[in-house]
């Protein structure tokens, strides 16, 4: 059998024994399913790695009327993204649950949202990714609603009514490709293929409402309202799991949608400026900030901007840089987000003038932070860096000149967040604050995180190599 | 990737360094003997011959991206430098570091810096290149914000790091509009390259990048601030490692500033922060910050010495600033530490107290002042002959007469005593209390500065390849720096030996002081573009509620909407009625007049 039907069933499977056993159980399931999915990713990116390639493909009859077929297709865009949420999830499930509450229903969660991201960056089909899409959405809704701070209700609210909306896009778009079109298919793989048949009216119409609805997940400006409050108040491992996955659900959906409609390249000097415009606006709004988790939140706004902007140059250093981007940035702002949220569990504060010297009541906090800070200005043997150097050239071969403008961005981003470690980790205390213990497992969390920051970084051509 | 091997033993040391956490005599040892290491592997690559190596660090769609080391003649005297001046900063530590809490971080964190200098000085290619320069502005970071619980280095730190990533950013773009003009790395070919305007643009952009690196002006207050690190970091920092790399990433990529006839603005950058810096170290009293702007000087004339097109002449300051610069930096931090730390250069006493200290500080000053026959004069003069016009040659001439002011203030002032006999006689044994392994790597350097006046016969011959314009010391050349100099010892001498009231000259000549003293308005000037990036930001977070709100307003929109629809059924069958009865007459109306 396909390793990635395993990898789409294992979740389901643990999803009964999780209730089914009783709570005490929980953060085991939940680890174990998530280990074994990092370890078939880890396989399978072994064996791309061997081979110099990789590419799986399976197809199962599902409903034969609408020819509607299940298909499982995983190539080196997907195994870069299943790598990266394989690890953020590992990472959540273990040490994202910080304060341990309402263990059951947050391991739960987790394996939803492990499902939802299995599935969907393995989906061969358009409804299977609408359907994946969806249960993203609605776990993350949960995660925020019901997991997260006092004032997480209206935080949800708003982030459910800008991504319904969007996925009412995206389902209209899938079926005007069905119907719309002369190629009556669901199927990414034959939809690229016949892409040269579609209709350019039909195609125009599609490319905007697929735009329309990715742009609102990732977000680019000006459909970002939903992210501050969202990222903020989830829980931490729903910030995780938001910021560092489900975001690239949008982000994986507008290559797709490139890769789809032969149209797209007339557009993309429109998505580009939006996505050039984003990351700015993002960065200037984060100087007035002084929330850590909203601070992580618009830094991780402007490294999508810079994503997306890789998407739109549409060339092969710009698609991969901006999937190896969404794999350091999934990394990186995920560690942030545990880092914040271990923090708070730390100190039970969240303003950073108010949080002071950090590095003298929790040391592996603040050396993380130090990391996650360098990681995020896209250092040199950190997998940012890869990132950075491949976009900017897709984005400079593409837009000339322009495409180098987000660098400002990144500039305003990572000064800010040097004053972010001055203000809270360095500076001398003025108060005695009764600090939480951090347990072993956030530590390893943070290792871990670290980890994969460097090795990707340093040893890029393990995926990279795999493109041809 | 013969070359890179001379860095794996700091990176072990390194690594090992949090490892051997509690054993801090273990961490200093081991950085010490890993740096010895270095500089023996460097010193047998030296005798190999010299060319490029390259692996593929990976490739992506048929196009490969290296990593290129190259042990050219240039690469090779940057590596000496920094491999001697390594081990000699390390045993510097060793005494200088008293908290054995702090060590293990603090030689994690200088082991990563010394490796970076040195990946950075056998770069073959951006890529080699960015990774060392980017951490080194890291490491420089961690190292001058070393000692975080106290209010000033953590400030210094991010104001380093911000103008330094500034720097990093425009290499990154540098790096990008190469490979997408030229589709290389690679530093030798990129020299073969035809000019262009995409290369023109990349080249600026170098350029800024280094003077970001080098602190030249408008980048240039971050290297004062970075004082707040420990001194033995300073002596590194501005030496050998770090400011240096601006320098030399210009001079590796001096024909194509020549080509592309880019040596003018590289003078007037150099000269402008040439005189800034001096102005400031003459009205600065504190005793590392005057020597921090004393680098800033040098950085500068070795800019306008690559400007003017002198590779030969920018590299000999180069090399002997490195020493003069290290020694003087220890120096200091002896005379700190014998007097209560205190950084004021009218608070410190005693200098001439303590002999050998004394004697090395002499040589010192003589070199970076220039006078014949310590190495310095041979920087100095190399330099000013540089100049292609009588303008910029005077202009030299004056600064360098009044660096020789400030040096010799910078070392009377502390020679002289304290009023009581009792405080001269704790001064002077503080001094003596000086640990050896302070004091040896001071001997070594003092004779290093002295013995380094050799580079002057040898860089010619050993950048021959680089540059065949040979460099002629003509004795009215050389009268002249010597006359300029010893005028401003005399002036220095005068003002600061003779006149007893040297620390009231700030008050009673306030304004010649402000106008020397523009540190400040530089600072203000950064203080306000973060200002305006704040009231910008202000703007638009509340257009980030607006959008929010507006969002909101649709939503409620829509409720207004249901609420005004609600009206219509509220369940009175009369109102019914009545539009039943109207609909019925509209539609009556609407078929018979058709």
């Amino acid at each position: 059998m396909n390793v990635i039907a395993i990898m789409i069933i294992l979740p389901l499977i643990a999803l009964l024994a999780e209730i089914a056993l009783s709570k005490r159980y929980s953060l085991t399931i939940v680890s174990i399913s998530t280990f074994i999915m990092l370890a078939i990713v880890s396989y399978l990116l072994v064996v791309g790695f061997i081979h110099g390639s990789i590419l799986v493909a399976q197809s199962y009859a599902y409903i034969i009327a609408p020819s509607i077929s299940i298909s499982l297709y995983l190539n080196i865009a997907s195994l870069m993204l299943l790598l990266m949420a394989s690890v953020v999830l590992f990472v959540a499930s273990i040490s994202g649950n910080i304060g341990a509450e309402r263990a059951k229903l947050s391991s739960a969660l987790m394996l939803l949202f492990q499902l939802a991201a299995t599935g969907i960056f393995t989906s061969g089909t358009l409804i299977q990714f609408f359907i994946f899409w969806d249960i993203g959405v609605i776990t993350a809704f949960v995660m925020i609603n019901t997991l997260g701070t006092a004032s997480s209700k209206k935080a949800s609210m708003t982030f459910l009514i800008y991504e319904i909306f969007a996925s009412a896009m995206l389902l209209f778009a899938i079926l005007l490709i069905y119907f719309g079109t002369p190629l009556h298919t669901f199927n990414i793989q034959a939809i690229i293929s016949g892409s040269n048949s579609m209709p350019v009216s039909a195609q125009g119409l599609i490319f905007f409402f697929m735009a329309l609805a990715f742009m609102v997940n990732m977000p680019l400006f000006p459909f970002h309202s939903w992210l501050p409050g969202a990222y903020a108040e989830a829980s931490t491992q729903g910030s995780m799991a938001l910021a560092g996955i489900l975001s690239k659900f949008g982000a994986f959906g507008l290559l797709l949608t490139f890769e789809m409609l032969p149209i797209a390249s007339h557009y993309s000097i429109y998505v580009a400026g939006l996505a050039i415009v984003s990351s700015i606006y993002a960065s200037i709004v984060m100087l007035s900030q002084t929330d850590i988790k909203r601070i992580i939140a618009y830094a991780a706004m402007v490294e999508m901007g810079i994503i997306a902007l890789g998407i739109s140059a549409f060339n092969v250093f710009g698609t991969y840089g901006a999937l190896y981007g969404m794999l350091a940035q999934g990394l990186t702002i995920a560690f942030m987000f545990l880092i914040a949220g271990a923090i708070v569990f730390e100190f039970g504060e969240r303003d950073m003038r108010l949080l002071k010297g950090v590095i003298a009541n929790a040391k592996a906090s603040a050396y993380s932070l130090v990391v996650g800070v360098l990681a995020l200005s896209g250092l040199p043997l950190t997998s940012g860096f890869i990132a950075d150097l491949l976009i900017f050239i897709g984005a400079y071969k593409s837009f000339s000149i322009y495409g180098l403008v987000p660098l400002f961005a990144i500039i305003l981003m990572v000064a800010y967040m040097y004053y972010l470690l001055n203000k809270s980790v360095l500076s001398s205390r003025d108060r005695n604050w009764n600090v939480a213990y951090l347990g072993v497992s956030q530590k390893i969390g943070y290792g871990i995180f670290i980890a994969f920051i460097f090795v990707f970084g340093i040893l890029p051509f393990v995926l990279l190599n795999m493109v041809h | 990737m013969l070359a890179l091997l001379a860095i794996v033993p700091l990176a072990i040391a390194a690594l090992l360094s949090p490892i051997l956490k509690s054993r801090y005599d273990a961490v200093r040892y081991l950085s010490l003997a890993a740096s010895i290491v270095s500089l023996i592997l460097i010193a047998v690559l030296g005798t190999a011959p010299a060319g490029t190596q390259s692996i593929t660090w990976f490739s992506i769609g048929g196009y490969a991206f290296h990593i290129t080391t190259q042990t050219y003649a240039l690469n090779m005297l940057l590596l000496y430098i920094i491999a001697i001046i390594t081990p000699l900063i390390i045993a510097y530590s060793i005494g200088f570091m008293g908290v054995p809490s702090e060590q293990a971080r603090y030689y994690f964190e200088l082991d990563i810096f010394a490796a970076a200098m040195m990946l950075f000085a056998m770069s073959g290619n951006f890529i080699a290149m960015l990774i060392g320069w980017e951490m080194l502005g890291i490491t420089s970071y961690l190292l001058i914000g070393f000692w975080h619980r106290r209010d000033a280095p953590p400030n210094a730190a991010r104001k380093a790091i911000t103008i330094v990533f500034i720097g990093d950013m425009m290499m990154l773009a540098a790096m990008v509009i190469i490979w997408v003009s030229y589709g290389t790395f690679n530093f030798s070919l990129l020299l073969r390259a035809q000019s262009s305007a995409a290369l023109y643009i990349a080249m600026l952009l170098v350029m800024f990048a280094a003077f970001t690196k080098s602190a030249q002006f408008p980048f240039h207050e971050w290297l004062p601030d970075a004082m707040e690190g420990p001194t033995p970091v300073s002596a590194f920092l501005h030496s050998s490692t770090m400011v240096k790399a601006g320098v030399f990433i210009i001079a590796a990529l001096l024909p194509l500033y020549m080509e592309l006839h880019m040596g003018t603005l590289l003078v007037i950058f150099g000269i402008v922060t040439a005189i800034i810096g001096v102005l400031n170290a003459l009205a600065e009293s504190d005793i590392k910050r005057i020597l921090a702007y004393s680098t800033i000087e040098d950085m500068g004339l070795m800019f306008v010495a690559l400007g003017f097109g002198s590779l030969i002449a920018a590299m000999l300051l180069f090399v002997v600033q490195a020493f003069y610069k290290a020694l003087l930096f220890m120096n200091a931090g002896t005379i700190m530490r014998a007097n209560d730390e205190s950084r004021s250069i009218h608070a410190l006493y005693g200098s001439s107290s303590y002999k050998p200290l004394f004697i090395v500080m002499l040589i010192g000053v003589l070199s970076i002042a220039g006078i014949f026959p310590i190495s310095g004069f041979f920087g100095k003069l190399g330099v000013e002959i540089s100049a292609t016009s009588i303008y910029a040659y005077a202009v030299l001439l004056a600064i360098d007469m009044l660096s020789s002011i400030y040096i010799f203030k910078w070392l009377l002032l502390p020679m002289r005593h304290q009023s009581s006999v009792y405080d001269q006689n704790a001064t002077a044994w503080n001094y003596k209390l000086t640990p050896k392994s302070m004091m040896v790597p001071q001997y070594l350097l003092a004779g290093i500065v002295i013995a380094a006046g050799i580079a002057y016969i040898y860089i010619p011959s050993m950048l021959g390849s680089y540059s065949s314009a040979q460099m002629h010391f003509s004795v009215v050349g050389a009268s002249a720096e010597t006359v300029a100099v010893v005028l401003g010892a005399f002036i220095a001498l005068y003002i600061f030996k003779l006149h007893p009231y040297a620390s009231k000259l700030k008050e009673k000549h306030r304004y010649v002081f402000l106008s020397a003293y523009n540190s400040v308005a530089s600072n203000a000037v950064y203080y306000y573009i973060g200002k305006a990036f704040l009231i910008l930001s202000k703007a638009f977070e509340a257009f980030d509620y607006a959008l929010l709100g507006f969002a909101s307003a649709g939503g409620r929109s829509f409720v207004m909407f249901g609420n005004l629809v609600r009206k219509v059924e509220n369940g009175q069958t009369n109102i019914y009625a009545i539009a039943f009865v109207l609909g019925i007459m509209l539609l009556l109306i609407m078929v018979l007049f058709k």
